[in-house]
């Protein structure tokens, strides 16, 4: 098994666009269903009215589902079809969010444009800017941001151990306080959770979904090796982005991977239903949850978080309109719009703080990324929000101080 | 400053510089659909996204003035394709989207061109109105289902979307703004309530003008009131009784049940983990019935099964109920359905188009209809023949044709079209006529079976619209029949 793998995965995508009858359903405003007859679509079928962000910005056809994905038939069509700036911006201001493909199950459209983003770097389309400093970054550093060294931690985490927190650029270098309040939180519940500290690497996520498909096996190969060698045999991953790419890329990437991967809500989760974890503080709050698109729609981790949330006792969850499979993207756009086409990120995560701020003050997601993009937008827009990540929820909950 | 950019800089004065674009890349992704072959490409030099009709009244100003040709169109169109024939402006409506009026009193909606016909039809649906459903998708616009109709489902009963507009605004080719039928009562007390004025109706001017009248900014609806009781039937019948099941949807149709669609087995085939058509069964009728109570409803689902019983038709069940009523619509399959790509009953990797969308006719002509185009498809090596028949109201048919081929072939190509042009003029000595007329899906012979009509229409175009600016390739044609005589 090997990129190869993916690789092929992708192309089978390139000969379904032929068969797109172009119906838009994947970015029109209004239903994709009306209703059939005697009643109103389910929510399952009751898309939002706007679907698309990028469309919705841009408004034109090629930065829809659709008209990516037209694109992408004639460049696989045609080898020498010009690799331009405009065409790379058209694919690279797709936010990666899959509502496209939740609508559309015969075409998968993210799909197709990821396999699109494949073939232009295979063609070596000039990425826009900061990508390809970012991606020499992950080379020279392990890490997108090019730092020698990650903040220090006020406690000392073993490196081994079969319990391996995967913690990923965006906790490492920006939150790094979340790593202490999660190994605490599993602490308290019995779980002596172990971190690789400097030698954890960039976990390839933003050249994989970026369509270098080669980094992401290096970086796969390279953080493998070093969980094996940790004694790993569960990660726990807080991180959506990282999450995606260790459970469900890195077994298509590495030979012979024997962990098993869960996000932090799935775990507190577990201990919530097995009766090991109790809340012992109310938390006094009205919070509405934002679904990250890569735990939510790319990985369908949605009830898990609820459980959690709705678990701590005093807390009142208001569920926003957009949510689970139709939530919108918090702006990171996984992470090339957040770095390459800010004012674009800005004004997606401003649109998803204010329908956020009508149903409460507080608002809880569980990425990293997420939490940086919405939290600095929050600023930016003036918008009176508080941003948790729901291991801060947990931490507050069972009376461990949050420091984040 | 060479001609390009200076119509671009009035253009961007009209609609500010975010809202055009002559990028290559943003126009070509309006220049074709693959589901009717990729060979055909045509690409717009400009794309204009206007939010009200006054900037569209400036643009053709400016279209005018430079004699540019402007082709309209909303998100989906002419079956996805609704790109211009010469380039020039492309008019992308999808953000003039809001719905102006939804008057229950009076059973009337009002929404603009750009606005999804799914979103009209839900949200006359939750006022306990009904307007027959644009076709199976996500839907086109509301201008586009009048300017280019889509059969509906309940046309059987209703006939075709376009029979429920009773008023357009629309912006001449001049810059005019104008409002025809009950449009024209809009600012009155009494509001748009009646399609006709104390004249001639105009309406019917604009409808199935495929934009080259005029560009229709408003469309006024008129709303059915919403039946409590629904049954979903179907009937099959042998390959070798085509007629007989022909005889029966005529007969179904007279006593105005909602809707009927004629389906050959393939149909079915595309959908692997639906219902199974049994073997010995070729031809399905799915027969939507409705009622405002009960004892309508059963009257009516009696005669349907007498009328097919005593046609030889077979009864089966679930397959009525799957076709009409499934979450969600037919292009958008659920979880269950695999994906069209592994799903084509004739297992040609890649591609699954259109041979024909729609061809009109009468019902009566269904069983010569199908049988030419399936020895045409046999002669040309073409597999995978799908027919969808949207039976209407006055006993005509509109007729859809897919197939299944590798449109990376050339040769297969080359035989797709050689088998469309053949079919194309066979049909249209009959006197058949095409829903969708763009050039060149349909290209000259459109025109030669119905000549009377298109000199006056031709006078007309040339009184409205001198320059030819508007969706020209609808109506260059006439030079070309013009020529002929």
């Amino acid at each position: 098994m090997s990129r190869e793998h993916l690789r092929e995965y992708l192309k089978g995508y390139r000969e379904s666009w032929t068969i797109c009858m172009q119906c838009a359903s994947c970015y029109y405003r209004g239903p994709i269903v009306p209703h059939n007859w005697r009643e109103l679509p389910p929510f399952e079928w009751a898309s939002p009215h706007r679907k698309c962000p990028s469309y919705e910005y841009f408004k034109f056809r090629a930065f829809s589902p659709v008209g990516r994905g037209n694109l992408a038939s004639i460049v696989f069509d045609d080898p020498n079809f010009p690799i331009t700036d405009e065409l790379v911006r058209v694919v690279y201001t797709c936010t990666s969010c899959k509502t496209c493909s939740e609508i559309c199950k015969a075409h998968d459209p993210w799909t197709i444009i990821w396999a699109l983003k494949e073939e232009l770097i295979r063609r070596g389309a000039r990425l826009p800017n900061p990508l390809p400093k970012l991606i020499t970054n992950i080379d020279s550093y392990g890490n997108i941001f090019g730092a020698e060294k990650p903040p220090a931690i006020n406690m000392n985490i073993p490196k081994k151990g079969e319990e391996i927190l995967f913690t990923g650029c965006f906790i490492r270098f920006i939150q790094p306080n979340l790593i202490e309040a999660i190994v605490n939180i599993f602490g308290k519940m019995g779980l002596n959770l172990a971190w690789l500290g400097d030698e954890e690497q960039c976990c390839g996520f933003l050249p994989g979904q970026h369509g270098d498909i080669q980094r992401m096996e290096m970086q796969a190969q390279k953080n493998v090796k070093r969980l094996r060698e940790a004694g790993a045999q569960r990660i726990i991953v807080s991180c959506a982005h990282c999450y995606k790419t260790l459970r469900d890329y890195y077994p298509k990437l590495v030979d012979n991977f024997p962990f098993e991967v869960i996000h932090v809500s799935e775990m507190y989760a577990r201990l919530i239903e097995s009766g090991k974890m109790r809340f012992a503080r109310r938390v006094e709050e009205k919070v509405t949850y934002h679904d990250p698109c890569f735990l939510g729609r790319h990985s369908k981790v949605y009830d898990e978080p609820r459980l959690v949330i709705e678990n701590v006792p005093g807390i009142k969850l208001e569920e926003m309109d957009r949510r689970r499979k139709w939530a919108l993207c918090c702006g990171s756009g996984a992470k090339a719009v957040y770095f390459c086409y800010p004012e674009f990120s800005s004004a997606i995560s401003r649109e998803r703080l204010l329908e956020a701020k009508e149903k409460a003050n507080n608002l809880v997601t569980s990425c990293s990324s997420c939490i940086f993009q919405m939290d600095r937008a929050a600023k930016q827009n003036n918008i009176g929000i508080n941003i948790y990540d729901i291991s801060q929820i947990v931490a507050r909950g069972l009376g461990i101080p949050s420091i984040v | 400053m060479s001609f390009q950019s200076k119509i671009l800089d009035e253009l961007k004065a009209i609609v500010g510089p975010d809202r055009v674009s002559v990028s290559p890349e943003v126009c070509l992704a309006y220049a074709f659909n693959p589901f009717w072959g990729r060979d055909i490409i045509v690409k717009p030099d400009i794309v204009i996204l206007p939010k009200t009709p006054e900037e569209i009244s400036q643009i053709l100003k400016v279209a005018n003035s430079y004699r540019v040709p402007v082709t309209p169109k909303g998100a989906v169109g002419g079956g996805g394709h609704g790109g211009p024939l010469k380039g020039g402006i492309l008019l992308d409506l999808s953000l003039m989207d809001n719905i102006l009026l939804i008057d229950t009193a009076n059973m009337k909606a009002i929404a603009e061109a750009g606005c999804s016909f799914f979103k009209l039809s839900q949200e006359v649906f939750k006022r306990g109105m009904l307007l027959p459903t644009a076709a199976y998708g996500s839907g086109p616009s509301v201008a586009a289902s009048a300017i280019d109709p889509a059969y509906a489902f309940g046309g059987t009963r209703y006939g075709g979307n376009i029979n429920l507009v009773e008023g357009l605004e629309v912006v001449l080719p001049s810059g005019e703004i104008v409002r025809v039928g009950s449009m024209a009562y809009l600012d009155s007390e009494f509001g748009p309530y009646h399609r006709y004025i104390t004249g001639p109706d105009l309406v019917g001017l604009f409808t199935r003008s495929n934009g080259a009248f005029g560009i229709i900014t408003k469309v006024a609806y008129r709303c059915l009131r919403k039946p409590k009781f629904w049954a979903f039937k179907a009937f099959a019948w042998p390959r070798d009784r085509l007629k007989e099941c022909i005889h029966a949807a005529a007969e179904a149709t007279s006593i105005e049940v909602f809707d009927i669609h004629f389906n050959n087995r393939a149909r079915w085939e595309l959908k692997p983990n639906g219902p199974k058509i049994p073997e010995d069964l070729y031809f399905v009728l799915t027969i939507a019935i409705n009622g405002f109570n009960e004892l309508e409803l059963r009257g009516r689902e009696k005669e349907v099964e007498e009328i097919c019983e005593s046609y030889g038709g077979r009864y089966l069940p679930e397959v009525g109920e799957d076709f009409h009523a499934i979450w969600p619509c037919d292009f958008l399959p659920e979880e269950k359905i695999l994906p069209p790509r592994y799903s084509l009953p004739a297992k040609i990797p890649r591609s699954y188009v259109f041979l024909f969308d729609e061809l009109i006719h009468p019902l009566s002509w269904m069983p010569q209809i199908y049988e030419k185009m399936s020895e045409l498809c046999a002669e040309y090596g073409l597999s995978g023949l799908v027919v969808d028949g949207f039976i209407l109201n006055n006993l005509c048919s509109s007729t859809q044709f897919t197939i299944s081929l590798n449109d990376s072939d050339p040769d297969v190509v080359k035989r797709y079209r050689q088998c469309q042009n053949e079919f194309r003029k066979w049909f249209l000595e009959r006197g058949g006529t095409f829903q969708y007329r763009l050039p060149p899906y349909v290209p000259d012979k459109v025109w030669t079976n119905q000549l009377g009509a298109f000199k006056i229409l031709k006078k007309i175009k040339g009184l409205l619209d001198p320059n030819n600016i508007l969706s020209p390739g609808t109506f260059e044609l006439f030079e070309e029949v013009e020529a002929d005589e």
